[in-house]
């Protein structure tokens, strides 16, 4: 009788199995929930939610289905339909020069409610006016909007400069198929493993052909020989670009940092920052902070070229942060420029990858930090997928 | 399953807020593991203790570390004893069952009583554990191969789980379990816990300790939250060293207790009032 609220739940993105149903109809027949809505509430969570974090995606299909309250801020389809022009993008570009030149201050709450209430009014599509939510538009929302402060609807961040992005594409994916599941990751890590038992630890496992052995020598008598178990040699070396185009992407750095440490298979994990590009000094915490940093020959000196090294950045740098002996301006460069810095890499350690959170699909000439850096290392996108194929990359020749 | 005395509310000595009761409650009634989660210092290892006194049965805990294999909870076949004793002819070597130990499951299944098994902080092990465990958490048996012998529950127990959610754990596993959040505790609910612990302590103390405490716990560059179990020992200290109450919220005796990370500690030492 509730299989309405079952699929509201699964509209919200709550991955309720049958199974979990079904043992909430047993609890339902059971009696447990006395005939209140208040202890339906809580035992329908404590059986179809196994995470504090989609709590809320629960109370908003709860909401919805016993309250019949609609919750607002919801931007229908059909409004992502008129909105969604990804091939105006270069018409658009001129356009969006011109407008601006001035930059106009807004205020956050103004623009969220005058928003709300074009959501109720809007019933046709706009492009290009200054009133309704459509695309082109002076409007402080809508997508491909030139107004450098306001609310997006829909498409791509293009520009990073709306302050709230409602309904991006790319938050709904993050809800609904997980794609980018620390768990995902962790099982991604595993692929690099190398087995060895030369290895500094104690001599745990039974040494089957040695204790025959022992044992014939000794006259029958049983000697047991026990020997080391075989673990992974992996040594991992991660360089992470933190601050500044990084920002956006924090949530899944975490992830993958602590994915990372997690796993911990390998036999040596050592983690640096850098900003923008590796110039002579990495630093030793994601703050970037003068001083607390190690210098990048220290690490050439004492991390021996065994280790496996992912580099994860954006690589959106200007030319002269890549190409100019003075270009880092957070720090010292070290008489080298950003791209002999990462030669001097190159050459030292066997194996490479760069995974990037924002690469650009296929050839993207107009990045051009980017595709110097996709010459000289394989680049891969940071999703689920770019692990698993970077990892494989790691662990075969070159 | 005798339902109707199977029904756990507040011990003497924890406090338990209204939903976790229920999620107790529930979990037994349909036979499911309960998952807790929360902060550490919530008391999700002692909500075990407490069930297990309230109801009146035996604990049986398993500690789970990083090295923990699922086959160690059901049992071990320790071969190597074997193999010494059969050198020297000890009486029933035959007897492969004098080998076989069951783990914490297995004596949890075996026992002739319902018991009460906690697996605490399941997330320490391997990322395969909780899966390693489906089958015999649903079915409530195992079988051991050396002996052919089926162990099966004999009174299904009741199984508590908790996680400090330093891993994911898997869906599957998920799916077969009753979730519930400890959330930390508001200044209501605070005080009876510490009540609990300390009936006697004077009100004053209590209401400048508290005030304090969330003090502390509200400020945002906090390394490392303190929580119930810390404001319990604190409370202990201050009432031990006898600290006149006008100067707690100036001087923060004894902050130690409360407050663990040398940074944390210059932090609550900088704000402080005077």
């Amino acid at each position: 009788m509730f299989s309405k609220f079952f699929y509201t739940l699964k509209d919200k993105g709550l991955d309720v199995s049958l199974s979990e149903w079904l043992t909430l109809q047993d609890a339902l027949d059971q009696g447990l929930c006395n005939s209140s809505l208040t202890e339906f509430y809580y035992v329908a969570r404590m059986i179809l939610v196994k995470s504090e974090t989609e709590f809320d995606k629960f109370d908003m299909a709860f909401d919805e289905v016993f309250k019949g309250i609609q919750s607002e801020n919801e931007v229908s389809k059909n409004m992502m339909r008129w909105l969604d022009k990804p091939d105006m993008q270069e018409v658009f570009e001129e356009i969006r020069h011109e407008m601006n030149q001035e930059v106009i201050q807004v205020d956050k709450e103004d623009v969220e409610n005058t928003f709300k209430e074009r959501l109720r009014d809007q019933n046709e599509e706009h492009n290009g006016g200054s009133h309704w939510i459509g695309t082109m538009g002076k409007t402080s929302f809508g997508n491909l909007g030139g107004n450098m402060g306001g609310i997006r609807v829909g498409g791509t961040t293009g520009y990073q400069s709306a302050f709230q992005v409602v309904g991006a594409r790319k938050y709904r994916d993050f809800r609904n198929d997980k794609v980018l599941d620390n768990r995902q990751f962790q099982m991604a890590l595993r692929k690099l493993r190398q087995f060895s038992s030369k290895l500094d630890i104690p001599e745990t496992e039974l040494d089957i052909n040695g204790t025959v052995d022992a044992t014939c020598s000794n006259g029958g008598c049983l000697q047991i020989v026990m020997e080391k178990p075989r673990k992974n040699a992996v040594k991992l070396l991660l360089l992470m670009d933190s601050g500044g185009t990084m920002i956006p992407y924090t949530t899944l750095l975490n992830e993958l940092f602590h994915s990372v440490y997690k796993s911990n298979h390998y036999k040596d994990v050592k983690t640096y920052f850098f900003h923008n590009c590796i110039y002579s000094n990495l630093y030793k915490t994601p703050e970037c902070e003068n001083g607390d940093w190690i210098e990048t020959e220290w690490m050439f000196r004492n991390l021996d070229s065994d280790y496996k090294v992912i580099i994860v950045g954006d690589a959106a740098m200007a030319p002269e942060e890549l190409y100019s002996a003075s270009g880092n301006y957070r720090g010292p460069n070290g008489g080298l420029s950003g791209m002999e810095w990462l030669q001097l890499m190159k050459r030292h350690y066997k194996r490479i990858v760069w995974l990037n959170p924002k690469m650009a699909p296929g050839h993207a000439p107009w990045r051009e930090a980017e595709t110097a850096i996709k010459g000289m290392f394989p680049m891969f996108k940071l999703t689920v997928d770019g692990l698993n194929q970077a990892m494989i990359k790691l662990m075969v020749n070159r | 399953m005798s339902g109707q005395n199977n029904n756990f509310s507040s011990t003497s000595d924890y406090v338990a807020s209204e939903q976790l009761l229920a999620s107790v409650n529930v979990a037994i009634a349909l036979q499911k593991p309960l998952l807790v989660k929360g902060e550490p210092g919530t008391g999700k290892t002692m909500l075990a203790q407490a069930v297990a006194n309230s109801l009146g049965k035996k604990l049986i805990i398993w500690n789970i570390k990083s090295t923990t294999k699922a086959q160690d909870g059901l049992y071990m076949y320790d071969t190597i004893q074997r193999l010494y004793d059969g050198q020297f002819g000890e009486e029933g070597v035959n007897d492969i069952a004098r080998y076989i130990k069951l783990g914490k499951l297995g004596e949890a299944f075996d026992s002739e009583e319902q018991v009460i098994l906690l697996i605490d902080e399941i997330d320490k092990a391997d990322l395969e554990f909780p899966n390693d465990l489906l089958w015999e958490l649903d079915q409530m048996e195992f079988y051991i191969h050396e002996t052919k012998r089926t162990v099966k529950a004999k009174q299904r127990p009741i199984v508590i789980i908790t996680s400090n959610a330093e891993k994911e754990l898997p869906d599957a596993f998920l799916r077969r379990c009753i979730f519930h959040y400890i959330d930390f505790p508001d200044q209501t609910l605070m005080e009876e816990i510490v009540r609990t612990h300390y009936p006697d302590v004077e009100d004053k103390l209590l209401k400048d300790a508290m005030e304090a405490f969330y003090w502390i716990r509200s400020m945002k560059d906090i390394r490392k939250k303190p929580s119930t179990s810390e404001l319990i020992d604190w409370i202990n200290a201050l009432q031990i060293g006898g600290i006149p109450t006008d100067k707690l919220r100036s001087e923060l005796p004894f902050i130690g207790v409360v407050v663990k990370k040398d940074e944390d500690l210059e932090t609550v030492k900088n704000r402080r009032e005077f």
